[in-house]
Formats: C-alpha cells, structure tokens, sequence
C-alpha cells in the first residue's frame, strides 16, 4: 500500500485488516487437525489462531486466552457476537457459538496450561519505564489511575474484575487500548477503560502495552 | 537489593522515579503460577522475630492473644495468625512511640467519655503493664502459657473487669488496648505482619486491597468468591511485609 | 523576628472544599489571592492511588489523612462543671487538613436542607406553638432562605456532578426521588449510583410500609462526567475505600477532582502549604482586619497583608480563629452573653443491625460512600411532632459504605466480646447483616459551646478549642423514637433478629458519630445571637468573611457539605458583586 493510501484509511479498519490477515494465515499455517485438540469441540477453531493451549500468537496480535478468567473470556464472546466491541473475524466466529459453546470455550482456555513465557522485548528503557509508572502509580497530568490499581500487581488480573494483562502481545494490548479510543470496543464497564484510554497518547499507549507485554505468565 | 519503603516513597513525593512497590523486577522466572485465582503461597509459620517484646512478655502475650481468638473450626486463632508478631512490630514502632497521640501534660483521670487520658506511650503502656502481670503471675506460681484454657480466660477476664493497677495503668485499660490491637493484628493487611497469608480476610470472605466491584454489585445474594488480595503482594502472590507504614500520607 | 510580605488583595485561610472554590472564583475575577494551608500538597496521583491507599489500619484506625493531633488536639467536657480534658486521639470526629481538606476523604453523601431548616425557630412556633421546646434549645433562623440558596445548590452540585434522582422539580414530585425535598431547578447531573443489595432489600421493606424510599444522592460519580469547569471525573467502582479514604480513580468529587487544577493553574492565586495560621490581624480600631500572621513548616514567622480575609477552615477551626484573633464577644454560658462559640451543635447518630441466615449474602465491602437506599419520612419537620415532646429527626437508610473488618464485623447483642463465642458470631454475621444509619439532627443549647480552653496548648504556644458538649433531651428522644420505626423496617425485610441501639447520653469522644460539627459562629439577622451576617460577613470587623459549617445556628438531619457548598457559591456571590465593589458592611447591624 503507498502511505498515502495508508494515511487515508481508519485506523480501525486498518486493525480489523491486519487481525484478519492473520488469522487467515495462522488457520493456513497451523491447520490444526481434530485429534490433535485436547478441548471441546467448540475450541478447535480457536486454537487455529489462539493456540492448542491458548498461547496466542503474539507478534500476530492474536491474544493468549490460557489462564484468562473465564467470565472475562465469556463476556468478550458475547460482546463480539452483539458488535460491542467491534472486530469483523471475532465476530463470525463468536456468532457461531451457541450459549453453552461459549460456557465451554471460557472455561477451557481459563484452565489451560500453557507454557511460563516471557516475551522477548524490544522497548527503550524510558518506554518501560513510563509504561511501569503508568502501571503502578498512574498520571496526574492526565489524569488516569495506576493500572495496576484494577488490573492487579504486576497486571496478573484480578478475577471479577479485570483481565490480566501480563505477558499480553504488545500488538494485541495496543490495538485493544486504541480500539477503547475510538470507542469501536464500547463493552468496558462504567465506562471505565474508555475514559482511562480517552486521556492516553499514542506513546503512553505503546508505553503500557510494552510494559505489561515484558512482565512474565503462564505456568513453569 | 534497593528495596524503596513507603516511608521513602512518601519522602520522594514529586520526584518522578520513585514508586510504590516494595520488589525489584526480578529477570527470573517465578516459581509459582501468578494468578489471581491461585491461593496466596502459604508456608509455614516461620517463628516471629521478636524486637519490642522480651521472652517473657513473649510467652504471656501469645497465649493470651491466642484466648482472645483461638483457633477452631472456622479457621487460626490469633496465635497462627501471627498477631504476636503484629503487636511487636506496631508497638515496636513509631505507633508505639506515641505516633498520633497529643503528649502534653497535664495529666489528669477523666470521664469514660474523654477518653484515654494516661501519660504512657502505646509501648510504655505495655511494658508497665506486663512487668506488674508477669510479676503477679510469678507470684502466684503458674506461668500464663501454663495455665488452662479456663484457668487463662478467667485471668484475662479479671484484667478487663478489674480496676487493678498495673505500675499505673489500669488494668481495663491494658486489656482494652490489647483487645483492639489483637483485633487489628487479626484483620489488618499482612504487610504489617499479622493476618498471616490472610487467614482472617479468608475466614469471613473480605477481599482485600484490590477491589473494583463495578460489575459485582449487581449480583445481588450472590456469594463473591475471590482470593484475597493484600496491597503488598507482587505478581508472584508473595507478600513483602512493611510494618513501618507511617500513619500519615 | 517577623517577615512582613507584600500585601495581596485576598488571604483565604485554609485550602479545602470551601478555601478552593473561593479561591478559583476570585483569582478568576482578577484579585491576587494567598491561600495559607496547614498541611500538604496531595494529588490523586501519586498519593491517592491503590492498593496502597486500600489500607484500614493506617487509614481508619491510625487516620492517616486526619489533622496532626500531636500538635493541635481539642479539648472537652461534658458539662461546664467538669475539667475539660484533650482529646488524645481523634474517634468522634475527625479534623481533615492538607489541600483539599476533608472533603478529600469524604463519604460523598449529598443532601441538601430542606426549606423548613432556614427558618426553624419561626415554623417550629408557628406548628407546634412557642411552648413547645425546652427552654435551654436556641434554635435559630438563619437570615437567609431555602429558595435563595437553591440556584447555588445546583451550581455546587453540577460542580461536583453528583449523582441522584430529583424528586421534586419546581413543585413537580418526581416518581423515584425524594417526594420530602424542597424543590429543585432540574435534576441532579448524573444518574443514581447502582443499587446495593441491603439497599434494594431496604427498598421493598420501605415501600411496604408506606414509606418513600429513594436512592442516597452520591459525589462517587454513577458514570463519566466534564464539569462546568472542564475538569473530568470516572465513574465509581464500589471499592469499599471511601470514608477516610482518598479516590484513586478520579470518581469522587474532590477538590482535586472538581477544580483544583483550574485554581492552581491560574497565576492570580499563591498557595502556600505548611502554614499554621495564628492569628487575623486588626488594626486598632479593632473594625477592619489588616491580615494574617502565619508560621511556616521551618517555624519562621510572616505577616501577610491583606484587604480581605476569608476563613475557610474546617468548622471548630474557624471558631478559634476567631476566638484567638478576638473578633467578636466570646459567649459565655453563664451570663448567656457573647456570640462567638455559641449554639456548637452535632449529629445525633443511631443505628439499627439486621441479622440473617447464612444464606444470605450481603457482600458489605462492596460499596461507595454514598451508594445508599433512605427515607425521610422521619427527618426534619417531614412527620408531625404533636405530643412527641421533641423536634427534628433523622434519615434512615441501609447506608452500607464498607466491610473494611478491623472496624466492621458485626454480631448480635449479648455476643461475648472475645474468645471463641465472638469469632463465631463474627464468622456467622459478617456478611449476612445489614446495618441502618439513622442520622439525626442536632439543637442547639444554651449549655453546649466552644471556646479557649486554660490550660492545653498547641505546639505553637496558642490555647486549644474547648468543646462543652452533651446531647441535649430534645435528641435523645428523636433518636429513640426514629429508632423504633427503623427496627420495623428491619423486620419488615424478613431478618431473623433485629437489633436498634438507639443515641444515649453521655456524649462520649471515643465512639465516631460523623465529623459533622457544626455552629459557634453562627450566621443570622441579629448580631446579638450571631456572629456573622447572611452574607458570612462577620458584624464586627466587615473585611473577615467566615464560611464553614460554624455558620450553622443548629444541625439538621442530614451531611452538611452540600449545604456549605451552596453557602460558598451564595457567599462568594455577595463578595464579588457587592463587597469587592463597595467594600463596607453589608446588613446595617
């Protein structure tokens, strides 16, 4: 594409084009035959993009699901079949699944054991740090509030209440902060992450997503 | 290790860097699974390293607390809890020293409405206090932690009926601050050394330090089921003790 | 040896709610205003952030973000009779200090008087007949009316953004609000806050009693909101963290939150923290203030002049700044002369626990501070109080702000207070009770006052405040009467043991009861029974201003802030557009 083509088009669309090339090429790629699942039927087509055990794919933006809460997992299903949070390829799949699918799929991927990872990074020093202190203290300036405040210590989640976000893709936590932005994922309670995002710069958010993607998950 | 206290935390008020986390990042790979669904690593109860208490004061005061909440079915008593350990850190402390307390004489015995009104520190009270009650304990032949649970309910009842004056601190008084701190030593956050791996919290279902309900509420009747969270455990669910908290921002 | 500084058009004397708001309007009008501030510069970020913040022992058991007793404490008795001893450490009421004051460890509950409270002396003998009160109760009017202060009502609330359902628009009653509440211009800025569980229980029992239930109107803000001033709130979470807590997410309406940032950003206004104010300066003529002398955190001393004064300190401390200036006759109950501590008035707090079966989930820890279901039915002049033998009342509501442990775990009448009886009732109750506030209001009498105490002194060598107070017959009798209908309304929610503990004398320091303290420079139209015009100008010297809840002639049956914050707007209103442009008093005296 020339950048001017590329400046012309929403970022959005831009985000759902990317995510659905990927998935396209992960289900390619992996072509992951039935015997080889070790969950419900309804999860096979996930682990084509999300992984046999939920790892995700990160440098694809594909989220890791493994060790999610499964009620944030549910939700988000929900919410992709309805088009409160907005994304093309989630979508499809997620009208797709019937009630108890979605039961199944959440409660599968939140007690998958996948690998412990640590997520190789490529952040500068200052944007780790801005990103920690965004995490652990928040931004007087712009007014938002340590992230860890919500999302637990060191963004390992906390159940009933927020994800976790630690050993997330960096591309995945800054396409989902963005889309929080610009109000394309409208699912957030209180309107809690779109007002946090709504005061955010671009590099405050690459600076969170890069900071949370380089602290460790997953079980040894 | 550059472990930055809150004490230095709340100094370093407006310099950028300073933050509120008591632990390094670590390059390691934990060795627990860090989820907020997995229990608080629970160890052993390592003994309590004593500052403020002598071995005496020791031996009263852990029996003691232990007969103030016991263990049973529900869960520990004071003693597992580490509620010892609480009261020595705290006394030990700047709250011991009289943090929070207005000092000036003089000093007169008030109404049960004006409140305490003695001269003593939190950490004066109670080394005054002990010495006359490990005394009278000598005297009478049996050391406290010797006693029957009966035997030791009786006595701490005389201590909190009684008038009885313990090197000038009455001894309603003593039991009266004893009482309240055991408590607090039961249900504060483990980072000041009691309600070890929030036994207590557990015990009645209180979640903790993290706490965003926004979605919760609406579950009317609905039992909330989460581990509970201390507001000093890192992503690895081990909890850094700070007894030194100041009581002030 | 003292520094004089250059003078300055306005010295407002404590930067909290009030010392922000009035600050921000005349900094915006041009004048150069010092605001003097005992205590610390504190932000959302860093200081107000969790988990830190979510601490119960340091935060309500050591009250971290309370006034430094050590230095200045408060001195009380019962009755005149009695020494006067100092209150060691802070339980009944709490003193904030630092920028932004109490406000920023406030519950958010937001009620405004009603119409009746304004002129209490008058319709109380034009109901019940001149006979009807103990001769010693000196309720008063207030020299200034509901519907005066309700466009200032509303400019407070939008600032705050508060969060509640009207319920009684320009006369109209609205189905879902208040049906008691004197009118209001338009609804509230932000919908109720979600409803509790005990609230939602509360509801049904009230309603099938005949009552008027209605959702507690919150400043934890139920969603989003951009005030009047721009600056941006987010919606509550129920933490559990709020009554002696500060909001680390930007949703309850502080003055960090609501408008310090365009205050600090306006380069008209100074502040200067860690000043302990000793004194305003007369001159000799002792009518006109000349300014304020102060002592800074290193203890070197200034004097800062200034052509206004303004004390907006909390409560009991505008009282003594007056009393330690010498503006205004001390009272002094023996002779009932004097109007400068007089008519110091409270809150008169009850409570009712409903008990039930374990099967029960209540879930008290999740909460705002204002996340509430009431009634009013039995507050103010709202029942008839013929052959009652008392006046005023109390709101009643499941009111649950927290299940913060150390100080909540309750347990049934009769429950040992220690051992293995208490830890099972403790275990069995915790999160299957349900726990009224009934919230009552507060006469005045001749005998409960404030002045300087003898003996006790603060760390900078001044007497301390004196406080003689005990509930006066005419509460204690409102308490045991709303006490009794609120038990019904318990079991009318289906408890298994309902148990009311009704407000009993002797008032005792050691037991909270709200920091809801109110009078000793009271506000009125004589200057004989008050201390301050309609305008909170004082009579005896024009250029002193005192806004606070010390302007308060008696307590009504609900939290004071929205009160004072509409007589904040309604003050400021009479200094900027009469005052700064004929500087002189106001009201003839």
């Amino acid at each position: 594409m020339t950048r001017r083509a590329l400046s012309s088009t929403p970022r959005r669309v831009e985000a759902a084009r990317a995510l659905t090339l990927a998935g396209l090429m992960m289900l390619a790629a992996h072509g992951i035959a039935r015997a080889e699942t070790t969950g419900p039927a309804s999860a096979t087509v996930c682990e084509g993009c999300h992984g046999l055990h939920g790892e995700g794919n990160a440098p694809a933006g594909i989220p890791r699901l493994a060790g999610q809460s499964a009620e944030y997992l549910s939700k988000q299903l929900e919410d992709y079949a309805s088009g409160d949070r907005a994304n093309p390829v989630m979508q499809n799949f997620a009208k797709a699944l019937s009630h108890a699918d979605i039961e199944a799929v959440a409660t599968y991927f939140s007690t998958a054991d996948a690998p412990r990872t640590v997520i190789p990074s490529t952040a500068s020093v200052p944007q780790l740090a801005l990103g920690r202190r965004l995490a652990r203290q928040g931004s007087e300036a712009k007014r938002v509030q340590a992230c860890d405040s919500c999302h637990g210590p060191d963004g390992i989640g906390v159940l009933h209440a927020a994800p976790y976000l630690a050993g997330q893709s960096v591309q995945y936590l800054t396409s989902a902060l963005t889309s929080f932005q610009l109000r394309t994922r409208k699912n957030d309670p209180g309107k809690l992450m779109t007002s946090v995002a709504g005061q955010l710069s671009a590099s405050d958010i690459a600076a969170a997503a890069a900071y949370f993607s380089s602290l460790p998950t997953g079980t040894p | 290790m550059n472990k930055v206290t809150r004490r230095s935390f709340v100094a370093g008020i407006g310099a950028a860097s300073v933050l509120p986390a008591a632990s390094a990042l670590s390059e390691e790979p934990p060795a627990s699974p860090p989820s907020s669904h997995t229990p608080a690593v629970t160890q052993a109860a390592p003994p309590a390293i004593y500052l403020f208490f002598n071995a005496g004061e020791v031996a009263f005061i852990e029996a003691a607390c232990e007969r103030l909440i016991p263990a049973d079915e529900h869960g520990p008593g004071a003693l597992a809890a580490g509620v010892p350990n609480y009261l020595d850190k705290q006394l030990g402390g700047a709250w011991g020293a009289g943090e929070r307390l207005y000092r000036s004489g003089p000093w007169t015995a008030g109404s049960a409405s004006q409140g305490y009104q003695l001269p003593f520190t939190p950490g004066e009270l109670f080394h005054q206090a002990l010495r006359a009650i490990i005394h009278d304990l000598d005297s009478r032949g049996t050391p406290f932690s010797k006693m029957t649970a009966d035997a030791q309910d009786a006595y701490l009842k005389s201590l909190e009926g009684g008038d009885t004056d313990l090197n000038g601190v009455p001894s309603g008084v003593f039991f009266g601050m004893l009482l309240q701190m055991t408590v607090e030593g039961f249900f504060s956050d483990p980072v000041y050394g009691g309600n070890r791996d929030m036994v207590a919290w557990r015990m009645i279902g209180f979640p903790g330090a993290y706490a965003d309900y926004y979605e919760s509420i609406d579950r009317h009747g609905v039992k909330f089921e989460r581990e509970p969270m201390s507001l000093g455990e890192d992503g690895e669910r081990h909890i850094h003790p700070d007894p030194n908290i100041p009581a002030h921002l | 040896m003292v520094q004089r500084l250059k003078e300055v058009d306005v010295v407002v004397i404590g930067v909290g709610m009030v010392g922000s708001i009035v600050a921000k309007e005349l900094a915006a009008a041009g004048y150069k205003v010092v605001g003097l501030e005992r205590g610390e510069a504190r932000f959302t970020v860093p200081q107000f952030q969790s988990p830190a913040i979510h601490d119960e022992l340091r935060f309500d058991i050591r009250k971290a973000l309370m006034q430094d007793n050590t230095r200045e404490a408060v001195t009380f008795r019962n009755q005149s009779a009695e020494k006067a001893l100092p209150i060691r450490r802070w339980e009944s009421f709490l003193p904030g200090t630092g920028l932004g004051g109490s406000m920023v460890h406030w519950n958010g509950q937001t009620y405004r008087f009603q119409a009746n409270d304004f002129e209490l002396a008058t319709r109380t003998r034009e109901r019940y007949g001149s006979n009807f009160l103990d001769p010693d109760v000196t309720i008063q009017d207030w020299g200034v009316t509901y519907s005066e202060l309700e466009p200032h009502y509303d400019r407070f609330e939008y600032l705050l953004g508060t969060s509640g359902k009207a319920g009684n628009i320009k006369g109209q009653i609205v189905p879902g609000g208040d049906p008691f509440e004197s009118p209001r211009s338009r609804e509230y800025p932000t919908p109720p806050q979600k409803e509790h569980y005990s609230g939602a229980m509360f509801r049904k029992a009230a309603s099938s009693l005949g009552y008027h239930p209605f959702p507690q109107p919150s400043s934890n803000l139920s969603q989003p909101y951009t005030n009047p001033e721009g600056v941006k709130l987010n919606a509550c979470v129920f933490c559990g963290f709020c009554e002696r807590y500060a909001c680390e997410h930007f949703a309850k309406s502080v003055p960090q939150t609501i408008i310090l940032p365009v205050l600090l950003a306006n380069p008209n206004f100074e502040l200067r923290t860690g000043c302990q104010v000793q004194r305003i300066n007369l001159d000799s003529t002792r009518k006109k203030a000349t300014g304020v002398t102060y002592i800074d955190a290193a203890g070197k001393e200034f004097e800062q002049p200034a052509s206004l004064v303004i004390t907006s300190s909390f409560a009991l401390n505008n009282v003594r700044m007056l009393l330690l200036s010498r503006i205004g006759a001390p009272y002094d109950p023996a002779t009932a002369k004097g109007v400068v501590g007089r008519n110091y008035a409270y809150q008169t707090m009850s409570s009712v626990a409903s008990f039930f079966d374990e099967d029960v989930f209540i879930n008290p820890f999740m909460a705002s501070g204002a996340s509430g279901t009431l009634i009013n039915d039995f507050a103010g002049d709202n029942f008839d109080h013929s052959g009652l033998g008392f006046i005023g009342g109390s709101f009643i509501g499941a009111v649950n702000t927290n299940g913060r442990p150390i100080q909540y775990h309750p347990v049934p009448p009769g429950t040992p207070s220690w051992g293995k009886g208490w830890k099972d009732a403790v275990v069995k109750h915790y999160n299957h009770t349900v726990m009224f506030s009934l919230h009552g209001s507060s006469v005045s009498t001749r005998q409960n006052y404030l002045d300087l105490d003898p003996t006790y002194k603060d760390a900078w060598g001044q007497p301390l405040l004196r406080m003689t107070f005990d509930f006066p017959q005419n509460d204690l009798k409102m308490a045991a009467y709303v006490t009794a209908k609120a038990v019904e309304i318990g079991k009318a929610m289906g408890a298994k043991q309902v148990a009311g503990s009704p407000r009993k004398a002797p008032y005792t320091t050691t037991q909270y009861q709200t920091t809801h303290n109110t009078g000793g420079t009271v506000m009125g139209s004589d200057p004989s029974t008050s201390v301050v015009n309609r305008y909170l100008q004082s009579w005896d010297v024009p250029n002193v201003f005192v806004i606070g809840a010390s302007v308060y002639p008696q307590n009504a049956s609900w939290n004071p802030t929205d009160t004072l914050g509409a007589l904040t707007y309604w003050a400021i209103d009479a200094i900027k557009n009469k005052y700064l442009k004929n500087p002189g008093r106001l009201v003839s005296a």
